[in-house]
């Protein structure tokens, strides 16, 4: 408690990722459970930084660079599919969304 | 205890109470609002932990420009089209809160027994420092090592933005999005909007407009209506 370690940070990162994870098992609106993903995308970051940190390397940044690339290109993407649903009259219910079911 | 524990946990529980909010938040606005908040605390995060140029990368993308759009989204959709949440399946919020426990314990006992056996590497702070700084130490990285990862993240972020576009296009292209609303304009009623012409003899001299003398009619001065579609104020 006094020191303030990697442990703080890989468990603040792990309470964010189970958070976004609970979100995504639990809401039904599509959009809820799209910003649930980015807040897991985030957890993983903070984890990728804090290794980084603990072994005295940048590789874990350079990571962190690419998963907000991936992440901003799913964000178009998703709100795209989003978008395209809604203008097909569908409701952002994930589970009334079975097209790809039925 | 010191200052940087204090701060690691305002931070970190702001963060972790935001994102909280992100989950049980009716109103899909508030939820973005608490994301915003939260991403804000873990680029905080990022600067207790030395990556500066992460921490403003944090910012602009995470909370400039991806939450800026899904803040949009939100307001194009239809809000009747959005679930609620008191709506969902209890099975399945207690199998999600269930398994949300079981993963933290597993992580927990994981980070508790976490021991370093990766060789030390050189990206020490004094390092950073004699490079020039966390930014110019992570250009030297991006450019060298990964420079084929970072050519080819950017073929990644062209193609995701193809896609968002071509998933944005309506069916048939100068087909009108969603379903026309009644809108409400003002103008001149139907079939009103001519001016009076002067009447000439017939076939004989053709007629020029006069255009200082033309007089409006009596329903041109009737004033202005209230038109709810296009075709009623229009000449076909």
């Amino acid at each position: 408690m006094g020191e303030l370690g990697i442990e703080h940070f890989l468990f603040l990162s792990a309470a964010l990722f189970i958070i976004g994870m609970m979100g995504v098992l639990t809401r039904r609106n599509v959009l809820i459970i799209f910003m649930c993903v980015e807040l897991m995308v985030t957890a993983v970051n903070i984890s990728l930084v804090a290794f980084g940190v603990a072994t005295d390397t940048m590789n874990g940044q350079a990571f962190v660079i690419f998963t907000v690339s991936v992440a901003a290109a799913e964000a178009a993407v998703g709100l795209g599919i989003i978008l395209a649903l809604n203008r097909r009259g569908k409701s952002l219910d994930v589970d009334d969304i079975r097209a790809l079911r039925d | 205890m010191p200052w940087d524990v204090i701060f690691f946990y305002l931070i970190g529980g702001v963060s972790v109470l935001t994102a909280l909010g992100v989950v049980v938040a009716n109103n899909p606005v508030h939820a973005g609002i608490f994301l915003v908040i939260c991403f804000l605390n873990v680029a905080g995060i990022f600067v207790m932990l030395g990556a500066e140029f992460l921490a403003v990368t944090q910012v602009i993308v995470y909370t400039g420009a991806i939450l800026v759009l899904v803040l949009f989204v939100l307001m194009l959709v239809d809000p009747d089209d959005l679930p609620e949440f008191h709506t969902a399946r209890p099975v399945q919020r207690y199998v999600g809160f269930l398994l949300g426990a079981v993963l933290l314990l597993e992580v927990g006992a994981a980070i508790l027994t976490w021991t370093r056996f990766a060789p030390e590497g050189t990206a020490t702070p004094e390092n950073i420092a004699f490079v020039g700084g966390n930014t110019q130490a992570l250009g030297r990285l991006l450019y060298t090592d990964y420079l084929l990862a970072f050519e080819v993240i950017s073929l990644v972020l062209i193609v995701g933005i193809i896609g968002a576009i071509v998933l944005a296009l309506p069916e048939r292209l100068g087909e009108r999005t969603g379903t026309r609303r009644d809108t409400i304009s003002l103008g001149h009623a139907r079939g009103t909007d001519t001016a009076a012409l002067p009447v000439g003899p017939r076939g004989e001299t053709p007629i020029t407009v006069d255009r200082d003398r033309a007089q409006p009619t009596p329903a041109m001065t009737r004033g202005l209506i209230m038109a709810k579609d296009a075709d009623e104020y229009t000449t076909v």
